[in-house]
């Protein structure tokens, strides 16, 4: 083992071979690059994702107004696409890619394959973001201005669902590439228990794989081949319910890298041990079980569903609280227990003891902080009939931007303080500069979700360019709606800064020629560890099992009664805006 | 230190120096202790998690009792 | 299995929240008596929502002594009929559509709140006790022009309100399609 030298100006490349035996980025170079290029897309689509959303917030707000409100909804399709499609499952790719790695302590079986998912991605991707984009080009027929919910009969250009359906392709790919390398470890290793952070990638793409079949059915059988042309539109009501089929689950697929980072790398950077790997396992189980039946609850003021069906929905997410509420003990207690070890004591004052200078735990510690906070609103959205006060109201979006906009893309930005110099080798550009941004944002979010719950409950709604109407007066409990506004302006402001900040820091540390040191990749063993749980835990094929028959269960009559409403292809329904003329007719 | 995590079993190998994300030091090893499994119990974040239950009480009954049942007309049928 | 008797402890005070988020709920549909919308609204032809009975002249109708219904089609960008008018301390439900795409119903202020998807009817009954001047609004993005969907709602003295019974069309609504009468409902008692 070699120390690394003090001379100054040495460089990244001799500093590599100064780098500990065991560090990643000597062990796994490969995966290392893989994780990089994948890191890239995500922050890059990340920046831009920002920036319409600080235009979003001085554009619906009257601050400012650079653009033309019917442009607006081009922009939130770019934002809603880029941040919660792009970013998030891309830096997910990046995460799951290095923690499997890492904890199977073996190479993906195939290189070639690795790359081939990366390139299906980013191939559909691309293909999604350029229709995005023609929609501000007029003269181009092409446009996709339908939101990242995309509900027919709302029509977007065909190489949009094209480009979705070849993304989610490429992510099922990625799923197979670690199923593959688990197997590859499995055949060595039988009857190990499967390393922590290995069975929270392969639970949590089980859940994918499940919980992509809605979409993947609503975008290949329903969507491509009516914004061809070549088939009439679908029942509206039923590509909605194969969208939130989807939609539910993809909130814990965004969420559970950042579950999987608070879980395992977290209690490291705290100086302490996870508290409790058998609770681990069994809050991953669980979200395997219960994140696909619960989809209706995006649906709880839709016609057509029966209220019982609402009901089932509703219990069901009401119990998904669960894994969640267990998270927060079990991370808190890891954190505490690093605490404790660097001396803190008492009921709160241990909390002084954690070290808050830096980014990656200030930043990891205040997403927690947030996701409480997103948890409580999050609840209120859950209970069937009082989701009428806040339905499509800005809470909604107040809610989100603490949950996938703080707990996961805060984590995200704090872990990449911890993980880019161990996928680089680079000395962090600055870490004061991450302190900063990690407290703006913060700071930030406060202000602008603030601003959105309260608009809310005055039932301002979302996805509005100009929620300013001449036959219709916000009331709000306290203070004046104007002063809402300038709080959600500020905010986002705040917020915008912020992610400048993030990315000229990775950007800089990317670039930067001082070496990184102490890259220890080890994470300490957890306190209870694996083998205080019963092994079924380990039983994928189990669980994924019990998954689907929980999915078939939820769905199967709430489906075939919708489609014995008004069938498959209602007579009447009409794209709008048609963004082909429809096939059909021409032949006809 | 650098022990991989299969080997780092034991207590020891968890406790040292630490270093923050841009390799400042954190934590002086001398001053360390290790608790172990039956040494701790997470008091704190019992007291912690026990007022995050009063707050979501709490703030679920002003929300609906207050802000949703006194919400003016609500559906009915 | 190992588990911190504090994380237990912790265990079924999550429980008990849970439990009790779902008996408010109950206790909101059982006891206070709040309906979710459902499939009760039945399905339309988009297409052919003039030549419907309640959409072909949308707008209110009295059908008891104090009940009213109100039909409403969304359409890329307005409502229609964009004004409406009820009496205070009157049932009153709305039967709302689309003839295009997927649209929001919220009368603000209140939880008065559906989504509006072509083909469904989403049928909402609703009390209102107090006069008042509500706005409606569109809350689900429904095309380039959707922020400015939105129409009007108002709730009179019950004395100062005048509509004969089995009418259809109502006074003061700007809408051009009230021309015609529907044949009358006989729901009225
Ligand atoms: C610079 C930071 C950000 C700002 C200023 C911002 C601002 C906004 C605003 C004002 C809206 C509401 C638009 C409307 O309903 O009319 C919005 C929507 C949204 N934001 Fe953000 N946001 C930011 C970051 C994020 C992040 C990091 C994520 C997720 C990772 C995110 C995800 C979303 C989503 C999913 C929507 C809903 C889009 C839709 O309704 O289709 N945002 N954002
Ligand atoms: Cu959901
Ligand atoms: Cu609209």
């Amino acid at each position: 083992m070699s120390t690394p030298g003090e001379t100054a100006g040495e460089t990244v490349d001799s500093a590599r071979e100064m780098l500990p035996d065991n560090s990643f980025l000597i062990q796994y170079p490969h995966v290392s690059r893989v994780v990089r290029s994948l890191f890239l897309t995500a922050f890059v689509a990340f920046g831009i994702g920002a920036f319409m959303g600080v235009l979003q917030a001085l554009h619906r707000t009257g601050v400012a107004r650079l653009v033309d409100s019917a442009d607006y909804y081009t922009l939130l399709t770019l934002h809603g696409v880029l941040l919660v499609i792009v970013f998030t499952i891309f830096f997910l790719a990046g995460v799951f890619a290095w923690a499997n790695t890492r904890s199977l302590d073996r190479p993906p079986v195939s290189k070639r394959f690795t790359w081939f998912w990366v390139a299906t991605m980013s191939v559909g991707t691309a293909m999604a973001g350029i229709a995005i984009l023609a929609g501000l080009i007029p003269s181009t027929d092409i446009s996709a201005d339908v939101l990242f919910t995309f509900y027919a009969p709302l029509q977007a250009h065909p190489i949009f669902y094209i480009g979705l359906a070849v993304f989610i392709i490429g992510t099922w790919l990625a799923g197979i590439d670690w199923f593959r390398q688990y197997l590859a470890w499995r055949r060595e290793n039988a009857g190990e228990r499967i390393p922590l952070q290995s069975f929270m990638v392969l639970t949590t793409m089980l859940m994918w794989f499940i919980a992509t079949m809605g979409v993947a059915v609503e975008v290949v059988v329903f969507l491509i081949p009516w914004s061809l042309g070549i088939m009439p539109a679908p029942n509206p009501l039923l590509t909605r319910t194969l969208f939130w089929f989807f939609g539910h689950p993809v909130v814990y697929f965004w969420l559970m890298p950042a579950y999987l980072l608070w879980y395992t790398v977290l209690p490291k950077i705290a100086g302490g041990r996870l508290f409790s790997d058998p609770l681990a396992r069994v809050v991953f189980v669980l979200f395997l079980l219960l994140s696909t039946p619960v989809g209706i609850h995006h649906q709880y003021v839709d016609p057509g569903i029966a209220e019982g069906f609402k009901f089932i929905a509703m219990t069901n997410t009401m119990f998904l609280l669960l894994p969640s509420l267990l998270t927060a003990f079990t991370v808190v207690a890891s954190i505490e227990h690093g605490a404790r070890q660097r001396g803190g004591t008492g009921y709160f004052g241990w909390l002084k003891a954690l070290p808050w200078r830096d980014p990656a735990f200030t930043g990891m510690a205040l997403a927690g902080l947030m996701f409480a906070a997103g948890g409580f609103s999050g609840m209120i959205n859950a209970g069937m009939n009082i989701n009428y006060l806040v339905h499509n109201t800005i809470w909604v979006p107040g809610h989100f931007h603490l949950t996938v906009g703080t707990a996961v893309a805060l984590t995200f930005m704090a872990a990449s303080y911890w993980l880019v110099p161990r996928i680089t080798g680079r000395k962090l550009y600055s870490r004061p500069i991450g302190l900063f941004q990690v407290v703006l944002w913060f700071i930030g979010m406060v202000f602008m979700s603030a601003a959105m719950h309260r608009g809310g409950l005055a039932g301002i709604p979302r996805r509005t360019a100009e929620p300013q109407y001449p036959q219709v007066t916000f009331e709000t409990v306290a203070g004046s709606v104007s002063s809402l506004r300038l709080q959600l302006a500020f905010g986002g402001v705040l917020l915008f800064v912020s992610a400048l900040l993030f990315l000229m820091n990775v950007g800089l540390t990317a670039m930067n020629n001082k070496p990184a040191r102490n890259l220890d990749s080890a994470l300490p063993p957890a306190l209870s560890g694996p083998d205080q749980s019963p092994t079924v835990l380990d039983n994928l094929k189990l669980w994924a099992l019990i998954a689907v028959v929980l999915v078939i269960l939820a769905y199967s009559l709430p489906l075939y009664s919708i489609v014995q409403g008004a069938g498959l292809y209602p007579a009447g329904q009409e794209a709008s805006p048609a963004v082909i003329a429809p096939l059909l007719e021409v032949i006809a | 230190m650098t022990a991989t995590e299969a080997e780092a079993e034991t207590d020891s190998a968890v406790v040292g120096e630490e270093t923050y994300a841009d390799g400042t030091l954190v934590r002086d090893p001398d001053i360390e202790e290790s608790l172990s499994q039956d040494e701790y119990d997470p008091k704190g974040t019992l007291a912690l998690l026990l007022v995050y239950f009063l707050i979501l009480a709490l703030m679920w009954t002003y929300m609906y009792f207050v802000e949703f049942l006194g919400n003016g007309a609500t559906v009915i049928g | 299995m190992h588990v911190h008797n504090y994380e237990k402890l912790w265990l079924g005070a999550s429980l008990l929240l849970i439990v009790g988020f779902i008996s408010t709920i109950v206790y909101g549909a059982a006891g206070a008596g709040i309906t979710m919308v459902n499939d009760e609204g039945g399905q339309v032809n988009p297409q052919e929502l003039g030549n419907t009975s309640g959409f072909d002249d949308p707008g209110v109708t009295k059908v008891g002594p104090n009940e009213y219904e109100v039909h409403v089609v969304g359409i890329q960008f307005a409502f229609q009929p964009s004004t409406m008018e009820v009496p205070a301390n009157s049932t009153v439900t709305f039967y709302v559509t689309s003839r295009d795409v997927v649209h929001g119903f919220e009368i603000v202020g209140t939880n008065a709140n559906t989504m509006v998807i072509p083909g469904e009817v989403s049928k909402i009954t609703v009390e209102f006790d107090e006069p008042g001047e509500y706005g409606i609004v569109c809350h689900e993005y429904c095309g380039a022009g959707h922020h400015s969907m939105a129409a009007e709602l108002t709730v009179t003295e019950p004395s100062n309100f005048t509509m004969q019974d089995d009418t259809q069309t109502q006074t003061g609504g700007n809408e051009t399609t009230n021309a015609t009468a529907t044949p009358s409902g006989g729901e009225s008692a």
